[in-house]
């Protein structure tokens, strides 16, 4: 995905340092930064950038007035103003000048984030949003689940597909997202890497008892329990007021399954380890 | 985690009002019963969960020929001769809005509850297991065509 390109104006040097750092490790590129409104709409002209965050005094002109400056010249350009105030007044005016969002300082890195996101997925697309912003966090805790539940090292590799049908052969355990937005989780193995799993999983060895199928699925389904609890967390420490649960995990099995879901943008994680691959696949409902 | 009956209306009446707007039959509940832990799959299962003040998984089991009869009859009569994948979206978004229906059928008992998107299981012969514990099976006719509601939430 391309980097998208922030302008930040504010006539403080460490708010705009603070800003900038922020969105050093994202997406988000910082590609101008200016200190008044006479210089911003300049650098506005110049490097016509996705999305400016205004900060309201400036020392030749209030924020309001450099958006509706700024908006002059681009109609479809995308303000968020971030202001010490934030009262009905001031968002009145701030829309009228066509500014999008409006933030209180102090602002959290992941306010600031949600709010660009937000703002910019019109232009880059939900696809990109969800594997930029969302994918990592499962594979993450994919990753370092494995690691820690079965002590397995694995490689990871991501796929995205249209409309994509799962194809089972052996068990799935699907467990389903609520709050904002929906989704579903998958985490889907053969039959035979399902017993190596749960045996790994119960550290049973060859000669020391064996595990029945029944039980096998039900760790697969509990570490799978754990993984997406995790992931789901993860997202909401980063995006709050999303409210994202995990429903209590159903789990399929049998051979020659499908499973489709019709309505979501889903990514497939699949690791590879010595126990055989291990997917997990992650979906969410299009339009955040 | 106990089933509690009362929570078995919600389903039933969201099923009884959902059909008919979509030009079915009238439903008609022809059993119900208790099963435990696991659900044979009738060709196609939908799983649905639920978060908040009620946690688990509805299930809409049936046969690929319900599930053909169900999507034409959406489709204003138009013919489906495979289970396909604009069939297969027909019964997704159907399961979506008995559930949507049910879930506000359940916020009218007192219940905060919210709902996941529906995952679609095709294949004879799949096991769906949905509960540690019992769950319970209301089993629908439409205009001849049976269809398995199988319920595993608890407060």
């Amino acid at each position: 995905m391309e980097k998208v390109k922030v302008m930040v104006v504010d006539d403080s040097r460490i708010s705009r340092m603070m800003i900038a750092s922020m969105l050093a490790k994202t997406n988000f590129e910082v590609c101008a930064m200016a200190e008044n409104g006479a210089e911003a709409v300049e650098l506005y002209r110049e490097a016509r950038p996705d999305i400016v965050t205004m900060d309201m005094n400036l020392p030749d002109a209030d924020g309001i007035e450099v958006s509706r400056r700024i908006h002059g010249i681009d109609p479809q350009c995308k303000i968020v103003m971030i202001s010490a105030m934030k009262d009905a007044k001031l968002m009145m005016q701030g829309r009228l000048a066509g500014i999008s969002s409006f933030l209180q300082k102090p602002v959290s890195t992941n306010e600031l984030i949600d709010t660009l996101l937000m703002l910019c997925q019109d232009s880059v697309g939900a696809v990109s949003i969800f594997r930029e912003s969302y994918v990592p966090s499962f594979v993450k805790v994919f990753q370092d689940g494995l690691a820690q539940l079965l002590g397995l090292k694995s490689e990871i590799s991501i796929t995205h597909e249209e409309d994509s049908v799962l194809h089972i052969e052996g068990v799935a355990v699907i467990i389903g997202i609520t709050g904002s937005p929906k989704g579903r989780i998958a985490v889907y193995m053969s039959t035979e890497t399902m017993r190596r799993f749960a045996k790994t999983m119960l550290q049973l060895s060859g000669d020391n008892g064996e595990v029945s199928d029944e039980e096998a699925e039900a760790t697969v389904e509990e570490c799978s329990n754990i993984i997406a609890g995790r992931g789901v967390s993860k997202l909401n420490d980063v995006f709050r007021d999303r409210e994202m649960r995990v429903t209590p995990p159903g789990t399929i099995s049998g051979s020659d399954i499908r499973i489709a879901n019709p309505e979501l943008i889903s990514f497939d994680i699949k690791a590879t380890t010595k126990l055989g691959d291990i997917c997990m696949n992650v979906g969410f409902s299009r339009g955040v | 985690m106990a089933m509690d009956a009362k929570l078995v209306n919600p389903f039933i009446d969201a099923f009884t009002s959902v059909f008919p707007q979509m030009g079915f039959p009238a439903p008609v509940r022809k059993g119900m019963s208790l099963k435990d832990k696991i659900a044979n799959s009738l060709g196609v299962t939908v799983i649905v969960g639920f978060t908040k003040q009620l946690r688990g998984n509805v299930v809409y089991n049936m046969s690929e020929d319900t599930a053909k009869y169900i999507a034409s009859t959406m489709m204003m009569g138009m013919p489906v001769p495979e289970f396909d994948a604009m069939a297969q979206s027909a019964i997704s978004e159907l399961s979506n809005m008995l559930t949507a229906t049910a879930a506000t059928n359940i916020t009218g008992l007192g219940l905060e509850v919210d709902i996941s998107t529906p995952s679609l299981g095709v294949g004879a012969g799949a096991q769906v297991k949905i509960s540690d514990e019992q769950y319970l099976v209301v089993v629908m006719d439409l205009g001849g065509h049976p269809v398995e509601i199988d319920i595993a939430v608890s407060s």
